[in-house]
């Protein structure tokens, strides 16, 4: 009977998805088993290799800039899991400056509020907010489909991609989403150690480092994702002053300066680090949270007084980060 | 793959019979639907003194509208979203307008624009026979709308200039203008900040998070007819409904003095009052049968 099931679940699956051969597994989303589920409605836009590709060349297009200068990967690079080494407030058209540091992009298809203070609440929407923000891209949606309807190049591979001869902002930014949804970090050294897989285990540094964070850093750096998804107060000198974060969107005093737990995956490879890339090193993050918490009305209660650690559970801790480092991810030749 | 084959065989067929019983069930009531046509006017004044109204030139300095405080003003940009259509009637029948959105369309979704003339007036298509005497909609997009993730049509922020990026979401209501009381300093779609006399209204906010300050500011809005519009065989009536503009400065929640309120309105917590006024200034017309 086994065989029966599985054989008509097979085909039921295929059916839904015409057109689609055998060759496009490794361009479908795949869900980790051991990640939360996602919360990308994958049926209103399904992952398909033409898609995927299509988001891909979106991704890394200057058209989608005013003076076609700045497309997505100038910020979001894949080798340092797509954020922004260069400058500690990203760039954008005529080397205007952002006010926030360029966030790594992964794990995004598990996500459901987006950028550091939370303002979008759909992948779909990211790329509107880059695309028309003044210190980013500078341009219009309108401007951007106009762009592309003019290629014959896109006019084909929006054809193959969605079945329709027409090139729309909704397929532009479902394009978008099909390829940053497949941008999954699930094969870390700490992914292969919790997963059994590979025969990994830790150092003995890396389980010292391990214990303190969960101890330490997990009730905000939480789960598998390494992040609560909440907004915090993690006690920055200066901050509120300079960037509101949160209480941007939410407009209440009680958010000023807080913003998007991050996820520490890759956290090796994305410095600068905070929202305004003020350290560029993992060690300065540690002496932030020892000796740097600035008290103030919106600190998270859990950081009042700071960390405290020695050198030792310092050096520890950066061994167990660096477990988190996905060398499959950042040099998949997929994205 | 000759058992593989069998059962795939057998599936289709189960499938096909299936969907075939469901076309069967859906065919008769489709056909018995006729077309109810909303149509909107945007006008200036109470409905027993009411002018006509039309959009200004950006940097008129032509104010052909004065507010209740008695400052000279005009507009330059009007745009509402109307979805969530509901007919009811005398006798109990209800029509709610089907709503779905997609990466090229949107339908249920109404973006009323005075800079186009043909966005004034939608049908409801397949409306039952019978009689309506109420009509209710939503003055905005709501959370299930903007949960879609991309979308086209009337929706699609590409063309619509409705859409805010930075707390992503559809905006119900904007208007934009010019008034001799103003200090300037808005901006928006037809405003720029160096506009010295801009007055710029964008109504927005589509979610209420409990204990905090995120505003819902879409408003559900009834208006009952004087007579029952009649849908059947031959009977295509059109409701037509009037926004007063001017009471959208001046209603229920509060009164706006163009020199010294706030006259740059993006956020959601800034707007909530004019939401609740701009709810307020539609009302209903007359019925053409």
């Amino acid at each position: 009977m086994r065989p029966l099931v599985f054989a008509l679940c097979f085909m039921l699956f295929a059916g839904c998805q015409p057109g689609e051969t055998q060759s496009d597994t490794s361009f479908t989303f795949v869900q980790p088993e051991h990640f939360p589920p996602a919360t990308y409605d994958f049926e209103r836009n399904p992952v398909t290799e033409a898609g995927f590709k299509l988001g891909k060349r979106l991704f890394e297009d200057v058209r989608l800039s005013s003076d076609n200068s700045v497309s997505c990967s100038t910020c979001h690079q894949q080798a340092v899991a797509f954020s922004d080494p260069q400058h500690r407030l990203s760039l954008g058209v005529e080397e205007r400056v952002g006010t926030r540091n360029a966030p790594g992009l992964f794990n995004l298809a598990f996500t459901s509020e987006f950028m550091l203070d939370g303002g979008i609440t759909h992948l779909d929407f990211v790329p509107i907010n880059a695309i028309t923000s003044e210190v980013e891209m500078d341009e219009t949606l309108e401007n951007v489909v106009a762009k592309l309807r003019a290629n014959a190049g896109y006019r084909e591979a929006f054809q193959d991609a969605f079945g329709e001869d027409t090139i729309t902002s909704g397929l532009m930014l479902q394009a978008l989403s099909q390829y940053q949804n497949m941008l999954v970090s699930d094969r870390s050294k700490y992914d292969d150690v919790v997963t059994g897989r590979n025969d990994a285990a830790f150092s003995a540094a890396e389980l010292r480092g391990e214990a303190f964070f969960k101890n330490n850093c997990a009730s905000c750096h939480a789960g598998v994702l390494f992040t609560d998804q909440s907004y915090r107060n993690n006690g920055l000198a200066g901050d509120g002053a300079q960037d509101a974060g949160r209480s941007l969107i939410s407009e209440v005093g009680t958010d000023i300066g807080k913003f998007r737990v991050p996820s520490l995956r890759n956290v090796s490879r994305t410095a600068p680090y905070m929202h305004d890339g003020r350290f560029e090193t993992l060690d300065e993050v540690l002496l932030h949270y020892r000796d740097g918490v600035v008290s103030s009305s919106t600190l998270d209660p859990g950081l009042e007084g700071g960390i405290a650690m020695t050198s030792d559970e310092m050096a520890d801790v950066i061994a167990f980060l660096e477990t988190l480092t996905d060398w499959e991810f950042v040099q998949d030749p997929r994205f | 793959m000759k058992t593989y084959s069998l059962y795939f065989f057998l599936f289709a067929a189960a499938l096909f019979a299936f969907t075939g019983c469901d076309d069967d069930d859906d065919i008769s009531p489709v056909l018995e639907g006729g077309t109810f046509e909303v149509e909107f006017e945007n006008v200036f004044g109470p409905q027993d003194n009411q002018r006509s109204f039309s959009l200004s030139d950006v940097g008129s300095t032509d104010y052909g509208f004065t507010n209740s405080m008695g400052q000279d003003y005009n507009i330059t940009f009007l745009r509402y979203y109307i979805s969530e259509v509901v007919l009811e009637g005398p006798d109990g029948e209800r029509f709610e307008d089907p709503m779905s959105v997609s990466a090229t369309g949107a339908e249920g979704y109404y973006l009323i624009s005075a800079d186009d003339p043909s966005s004034m007036t939608f049908d409801l298509e397949n409306v039952p026979a019978g009689r309506y005497n109420k009509i209710s909609f939503l003055l905005g997009v709501d959370s299930t709308g903007v949960q879609e993730g991309a979308a086209g049509g009337s929706l699609d922020p590409a063309t619509s200039g409705m859409f805010w990026s930075w707390n992503a979401g559809y905006v119900a209501f904007k208007i934009e203008g010019q008034s001799a009381a103003s200090a300037g300093g808005a901006s928006g779609n037809t405003i720029e900040n160096t506009n010295d006399k801009g007055i710029v209204f964008h109504l927005g906010g589509w979610k209420d998070i409990d204990g905090t300050a995120f505003r819902n500011n879409n408003q559900r809005v009834t208006l009952e007819f004087d007579t029952n519009a009649s849908v059947g065989a031959g009977l295509e009536p059109t409701a037509h409904l009037e926004l007063d503009v001017d009471a959208v400065f001046n209603g229920p929640e509060t009164t706006i003095d163009f020199a010294n309120s706030n006259v740059n309105v993006h956020r959601p917590v800034d707007g909530a009052d004019m939401a609740v006024n701009a709810a307020a200034a539609f009302r209903y017309d007359h019925i053409h049968q």
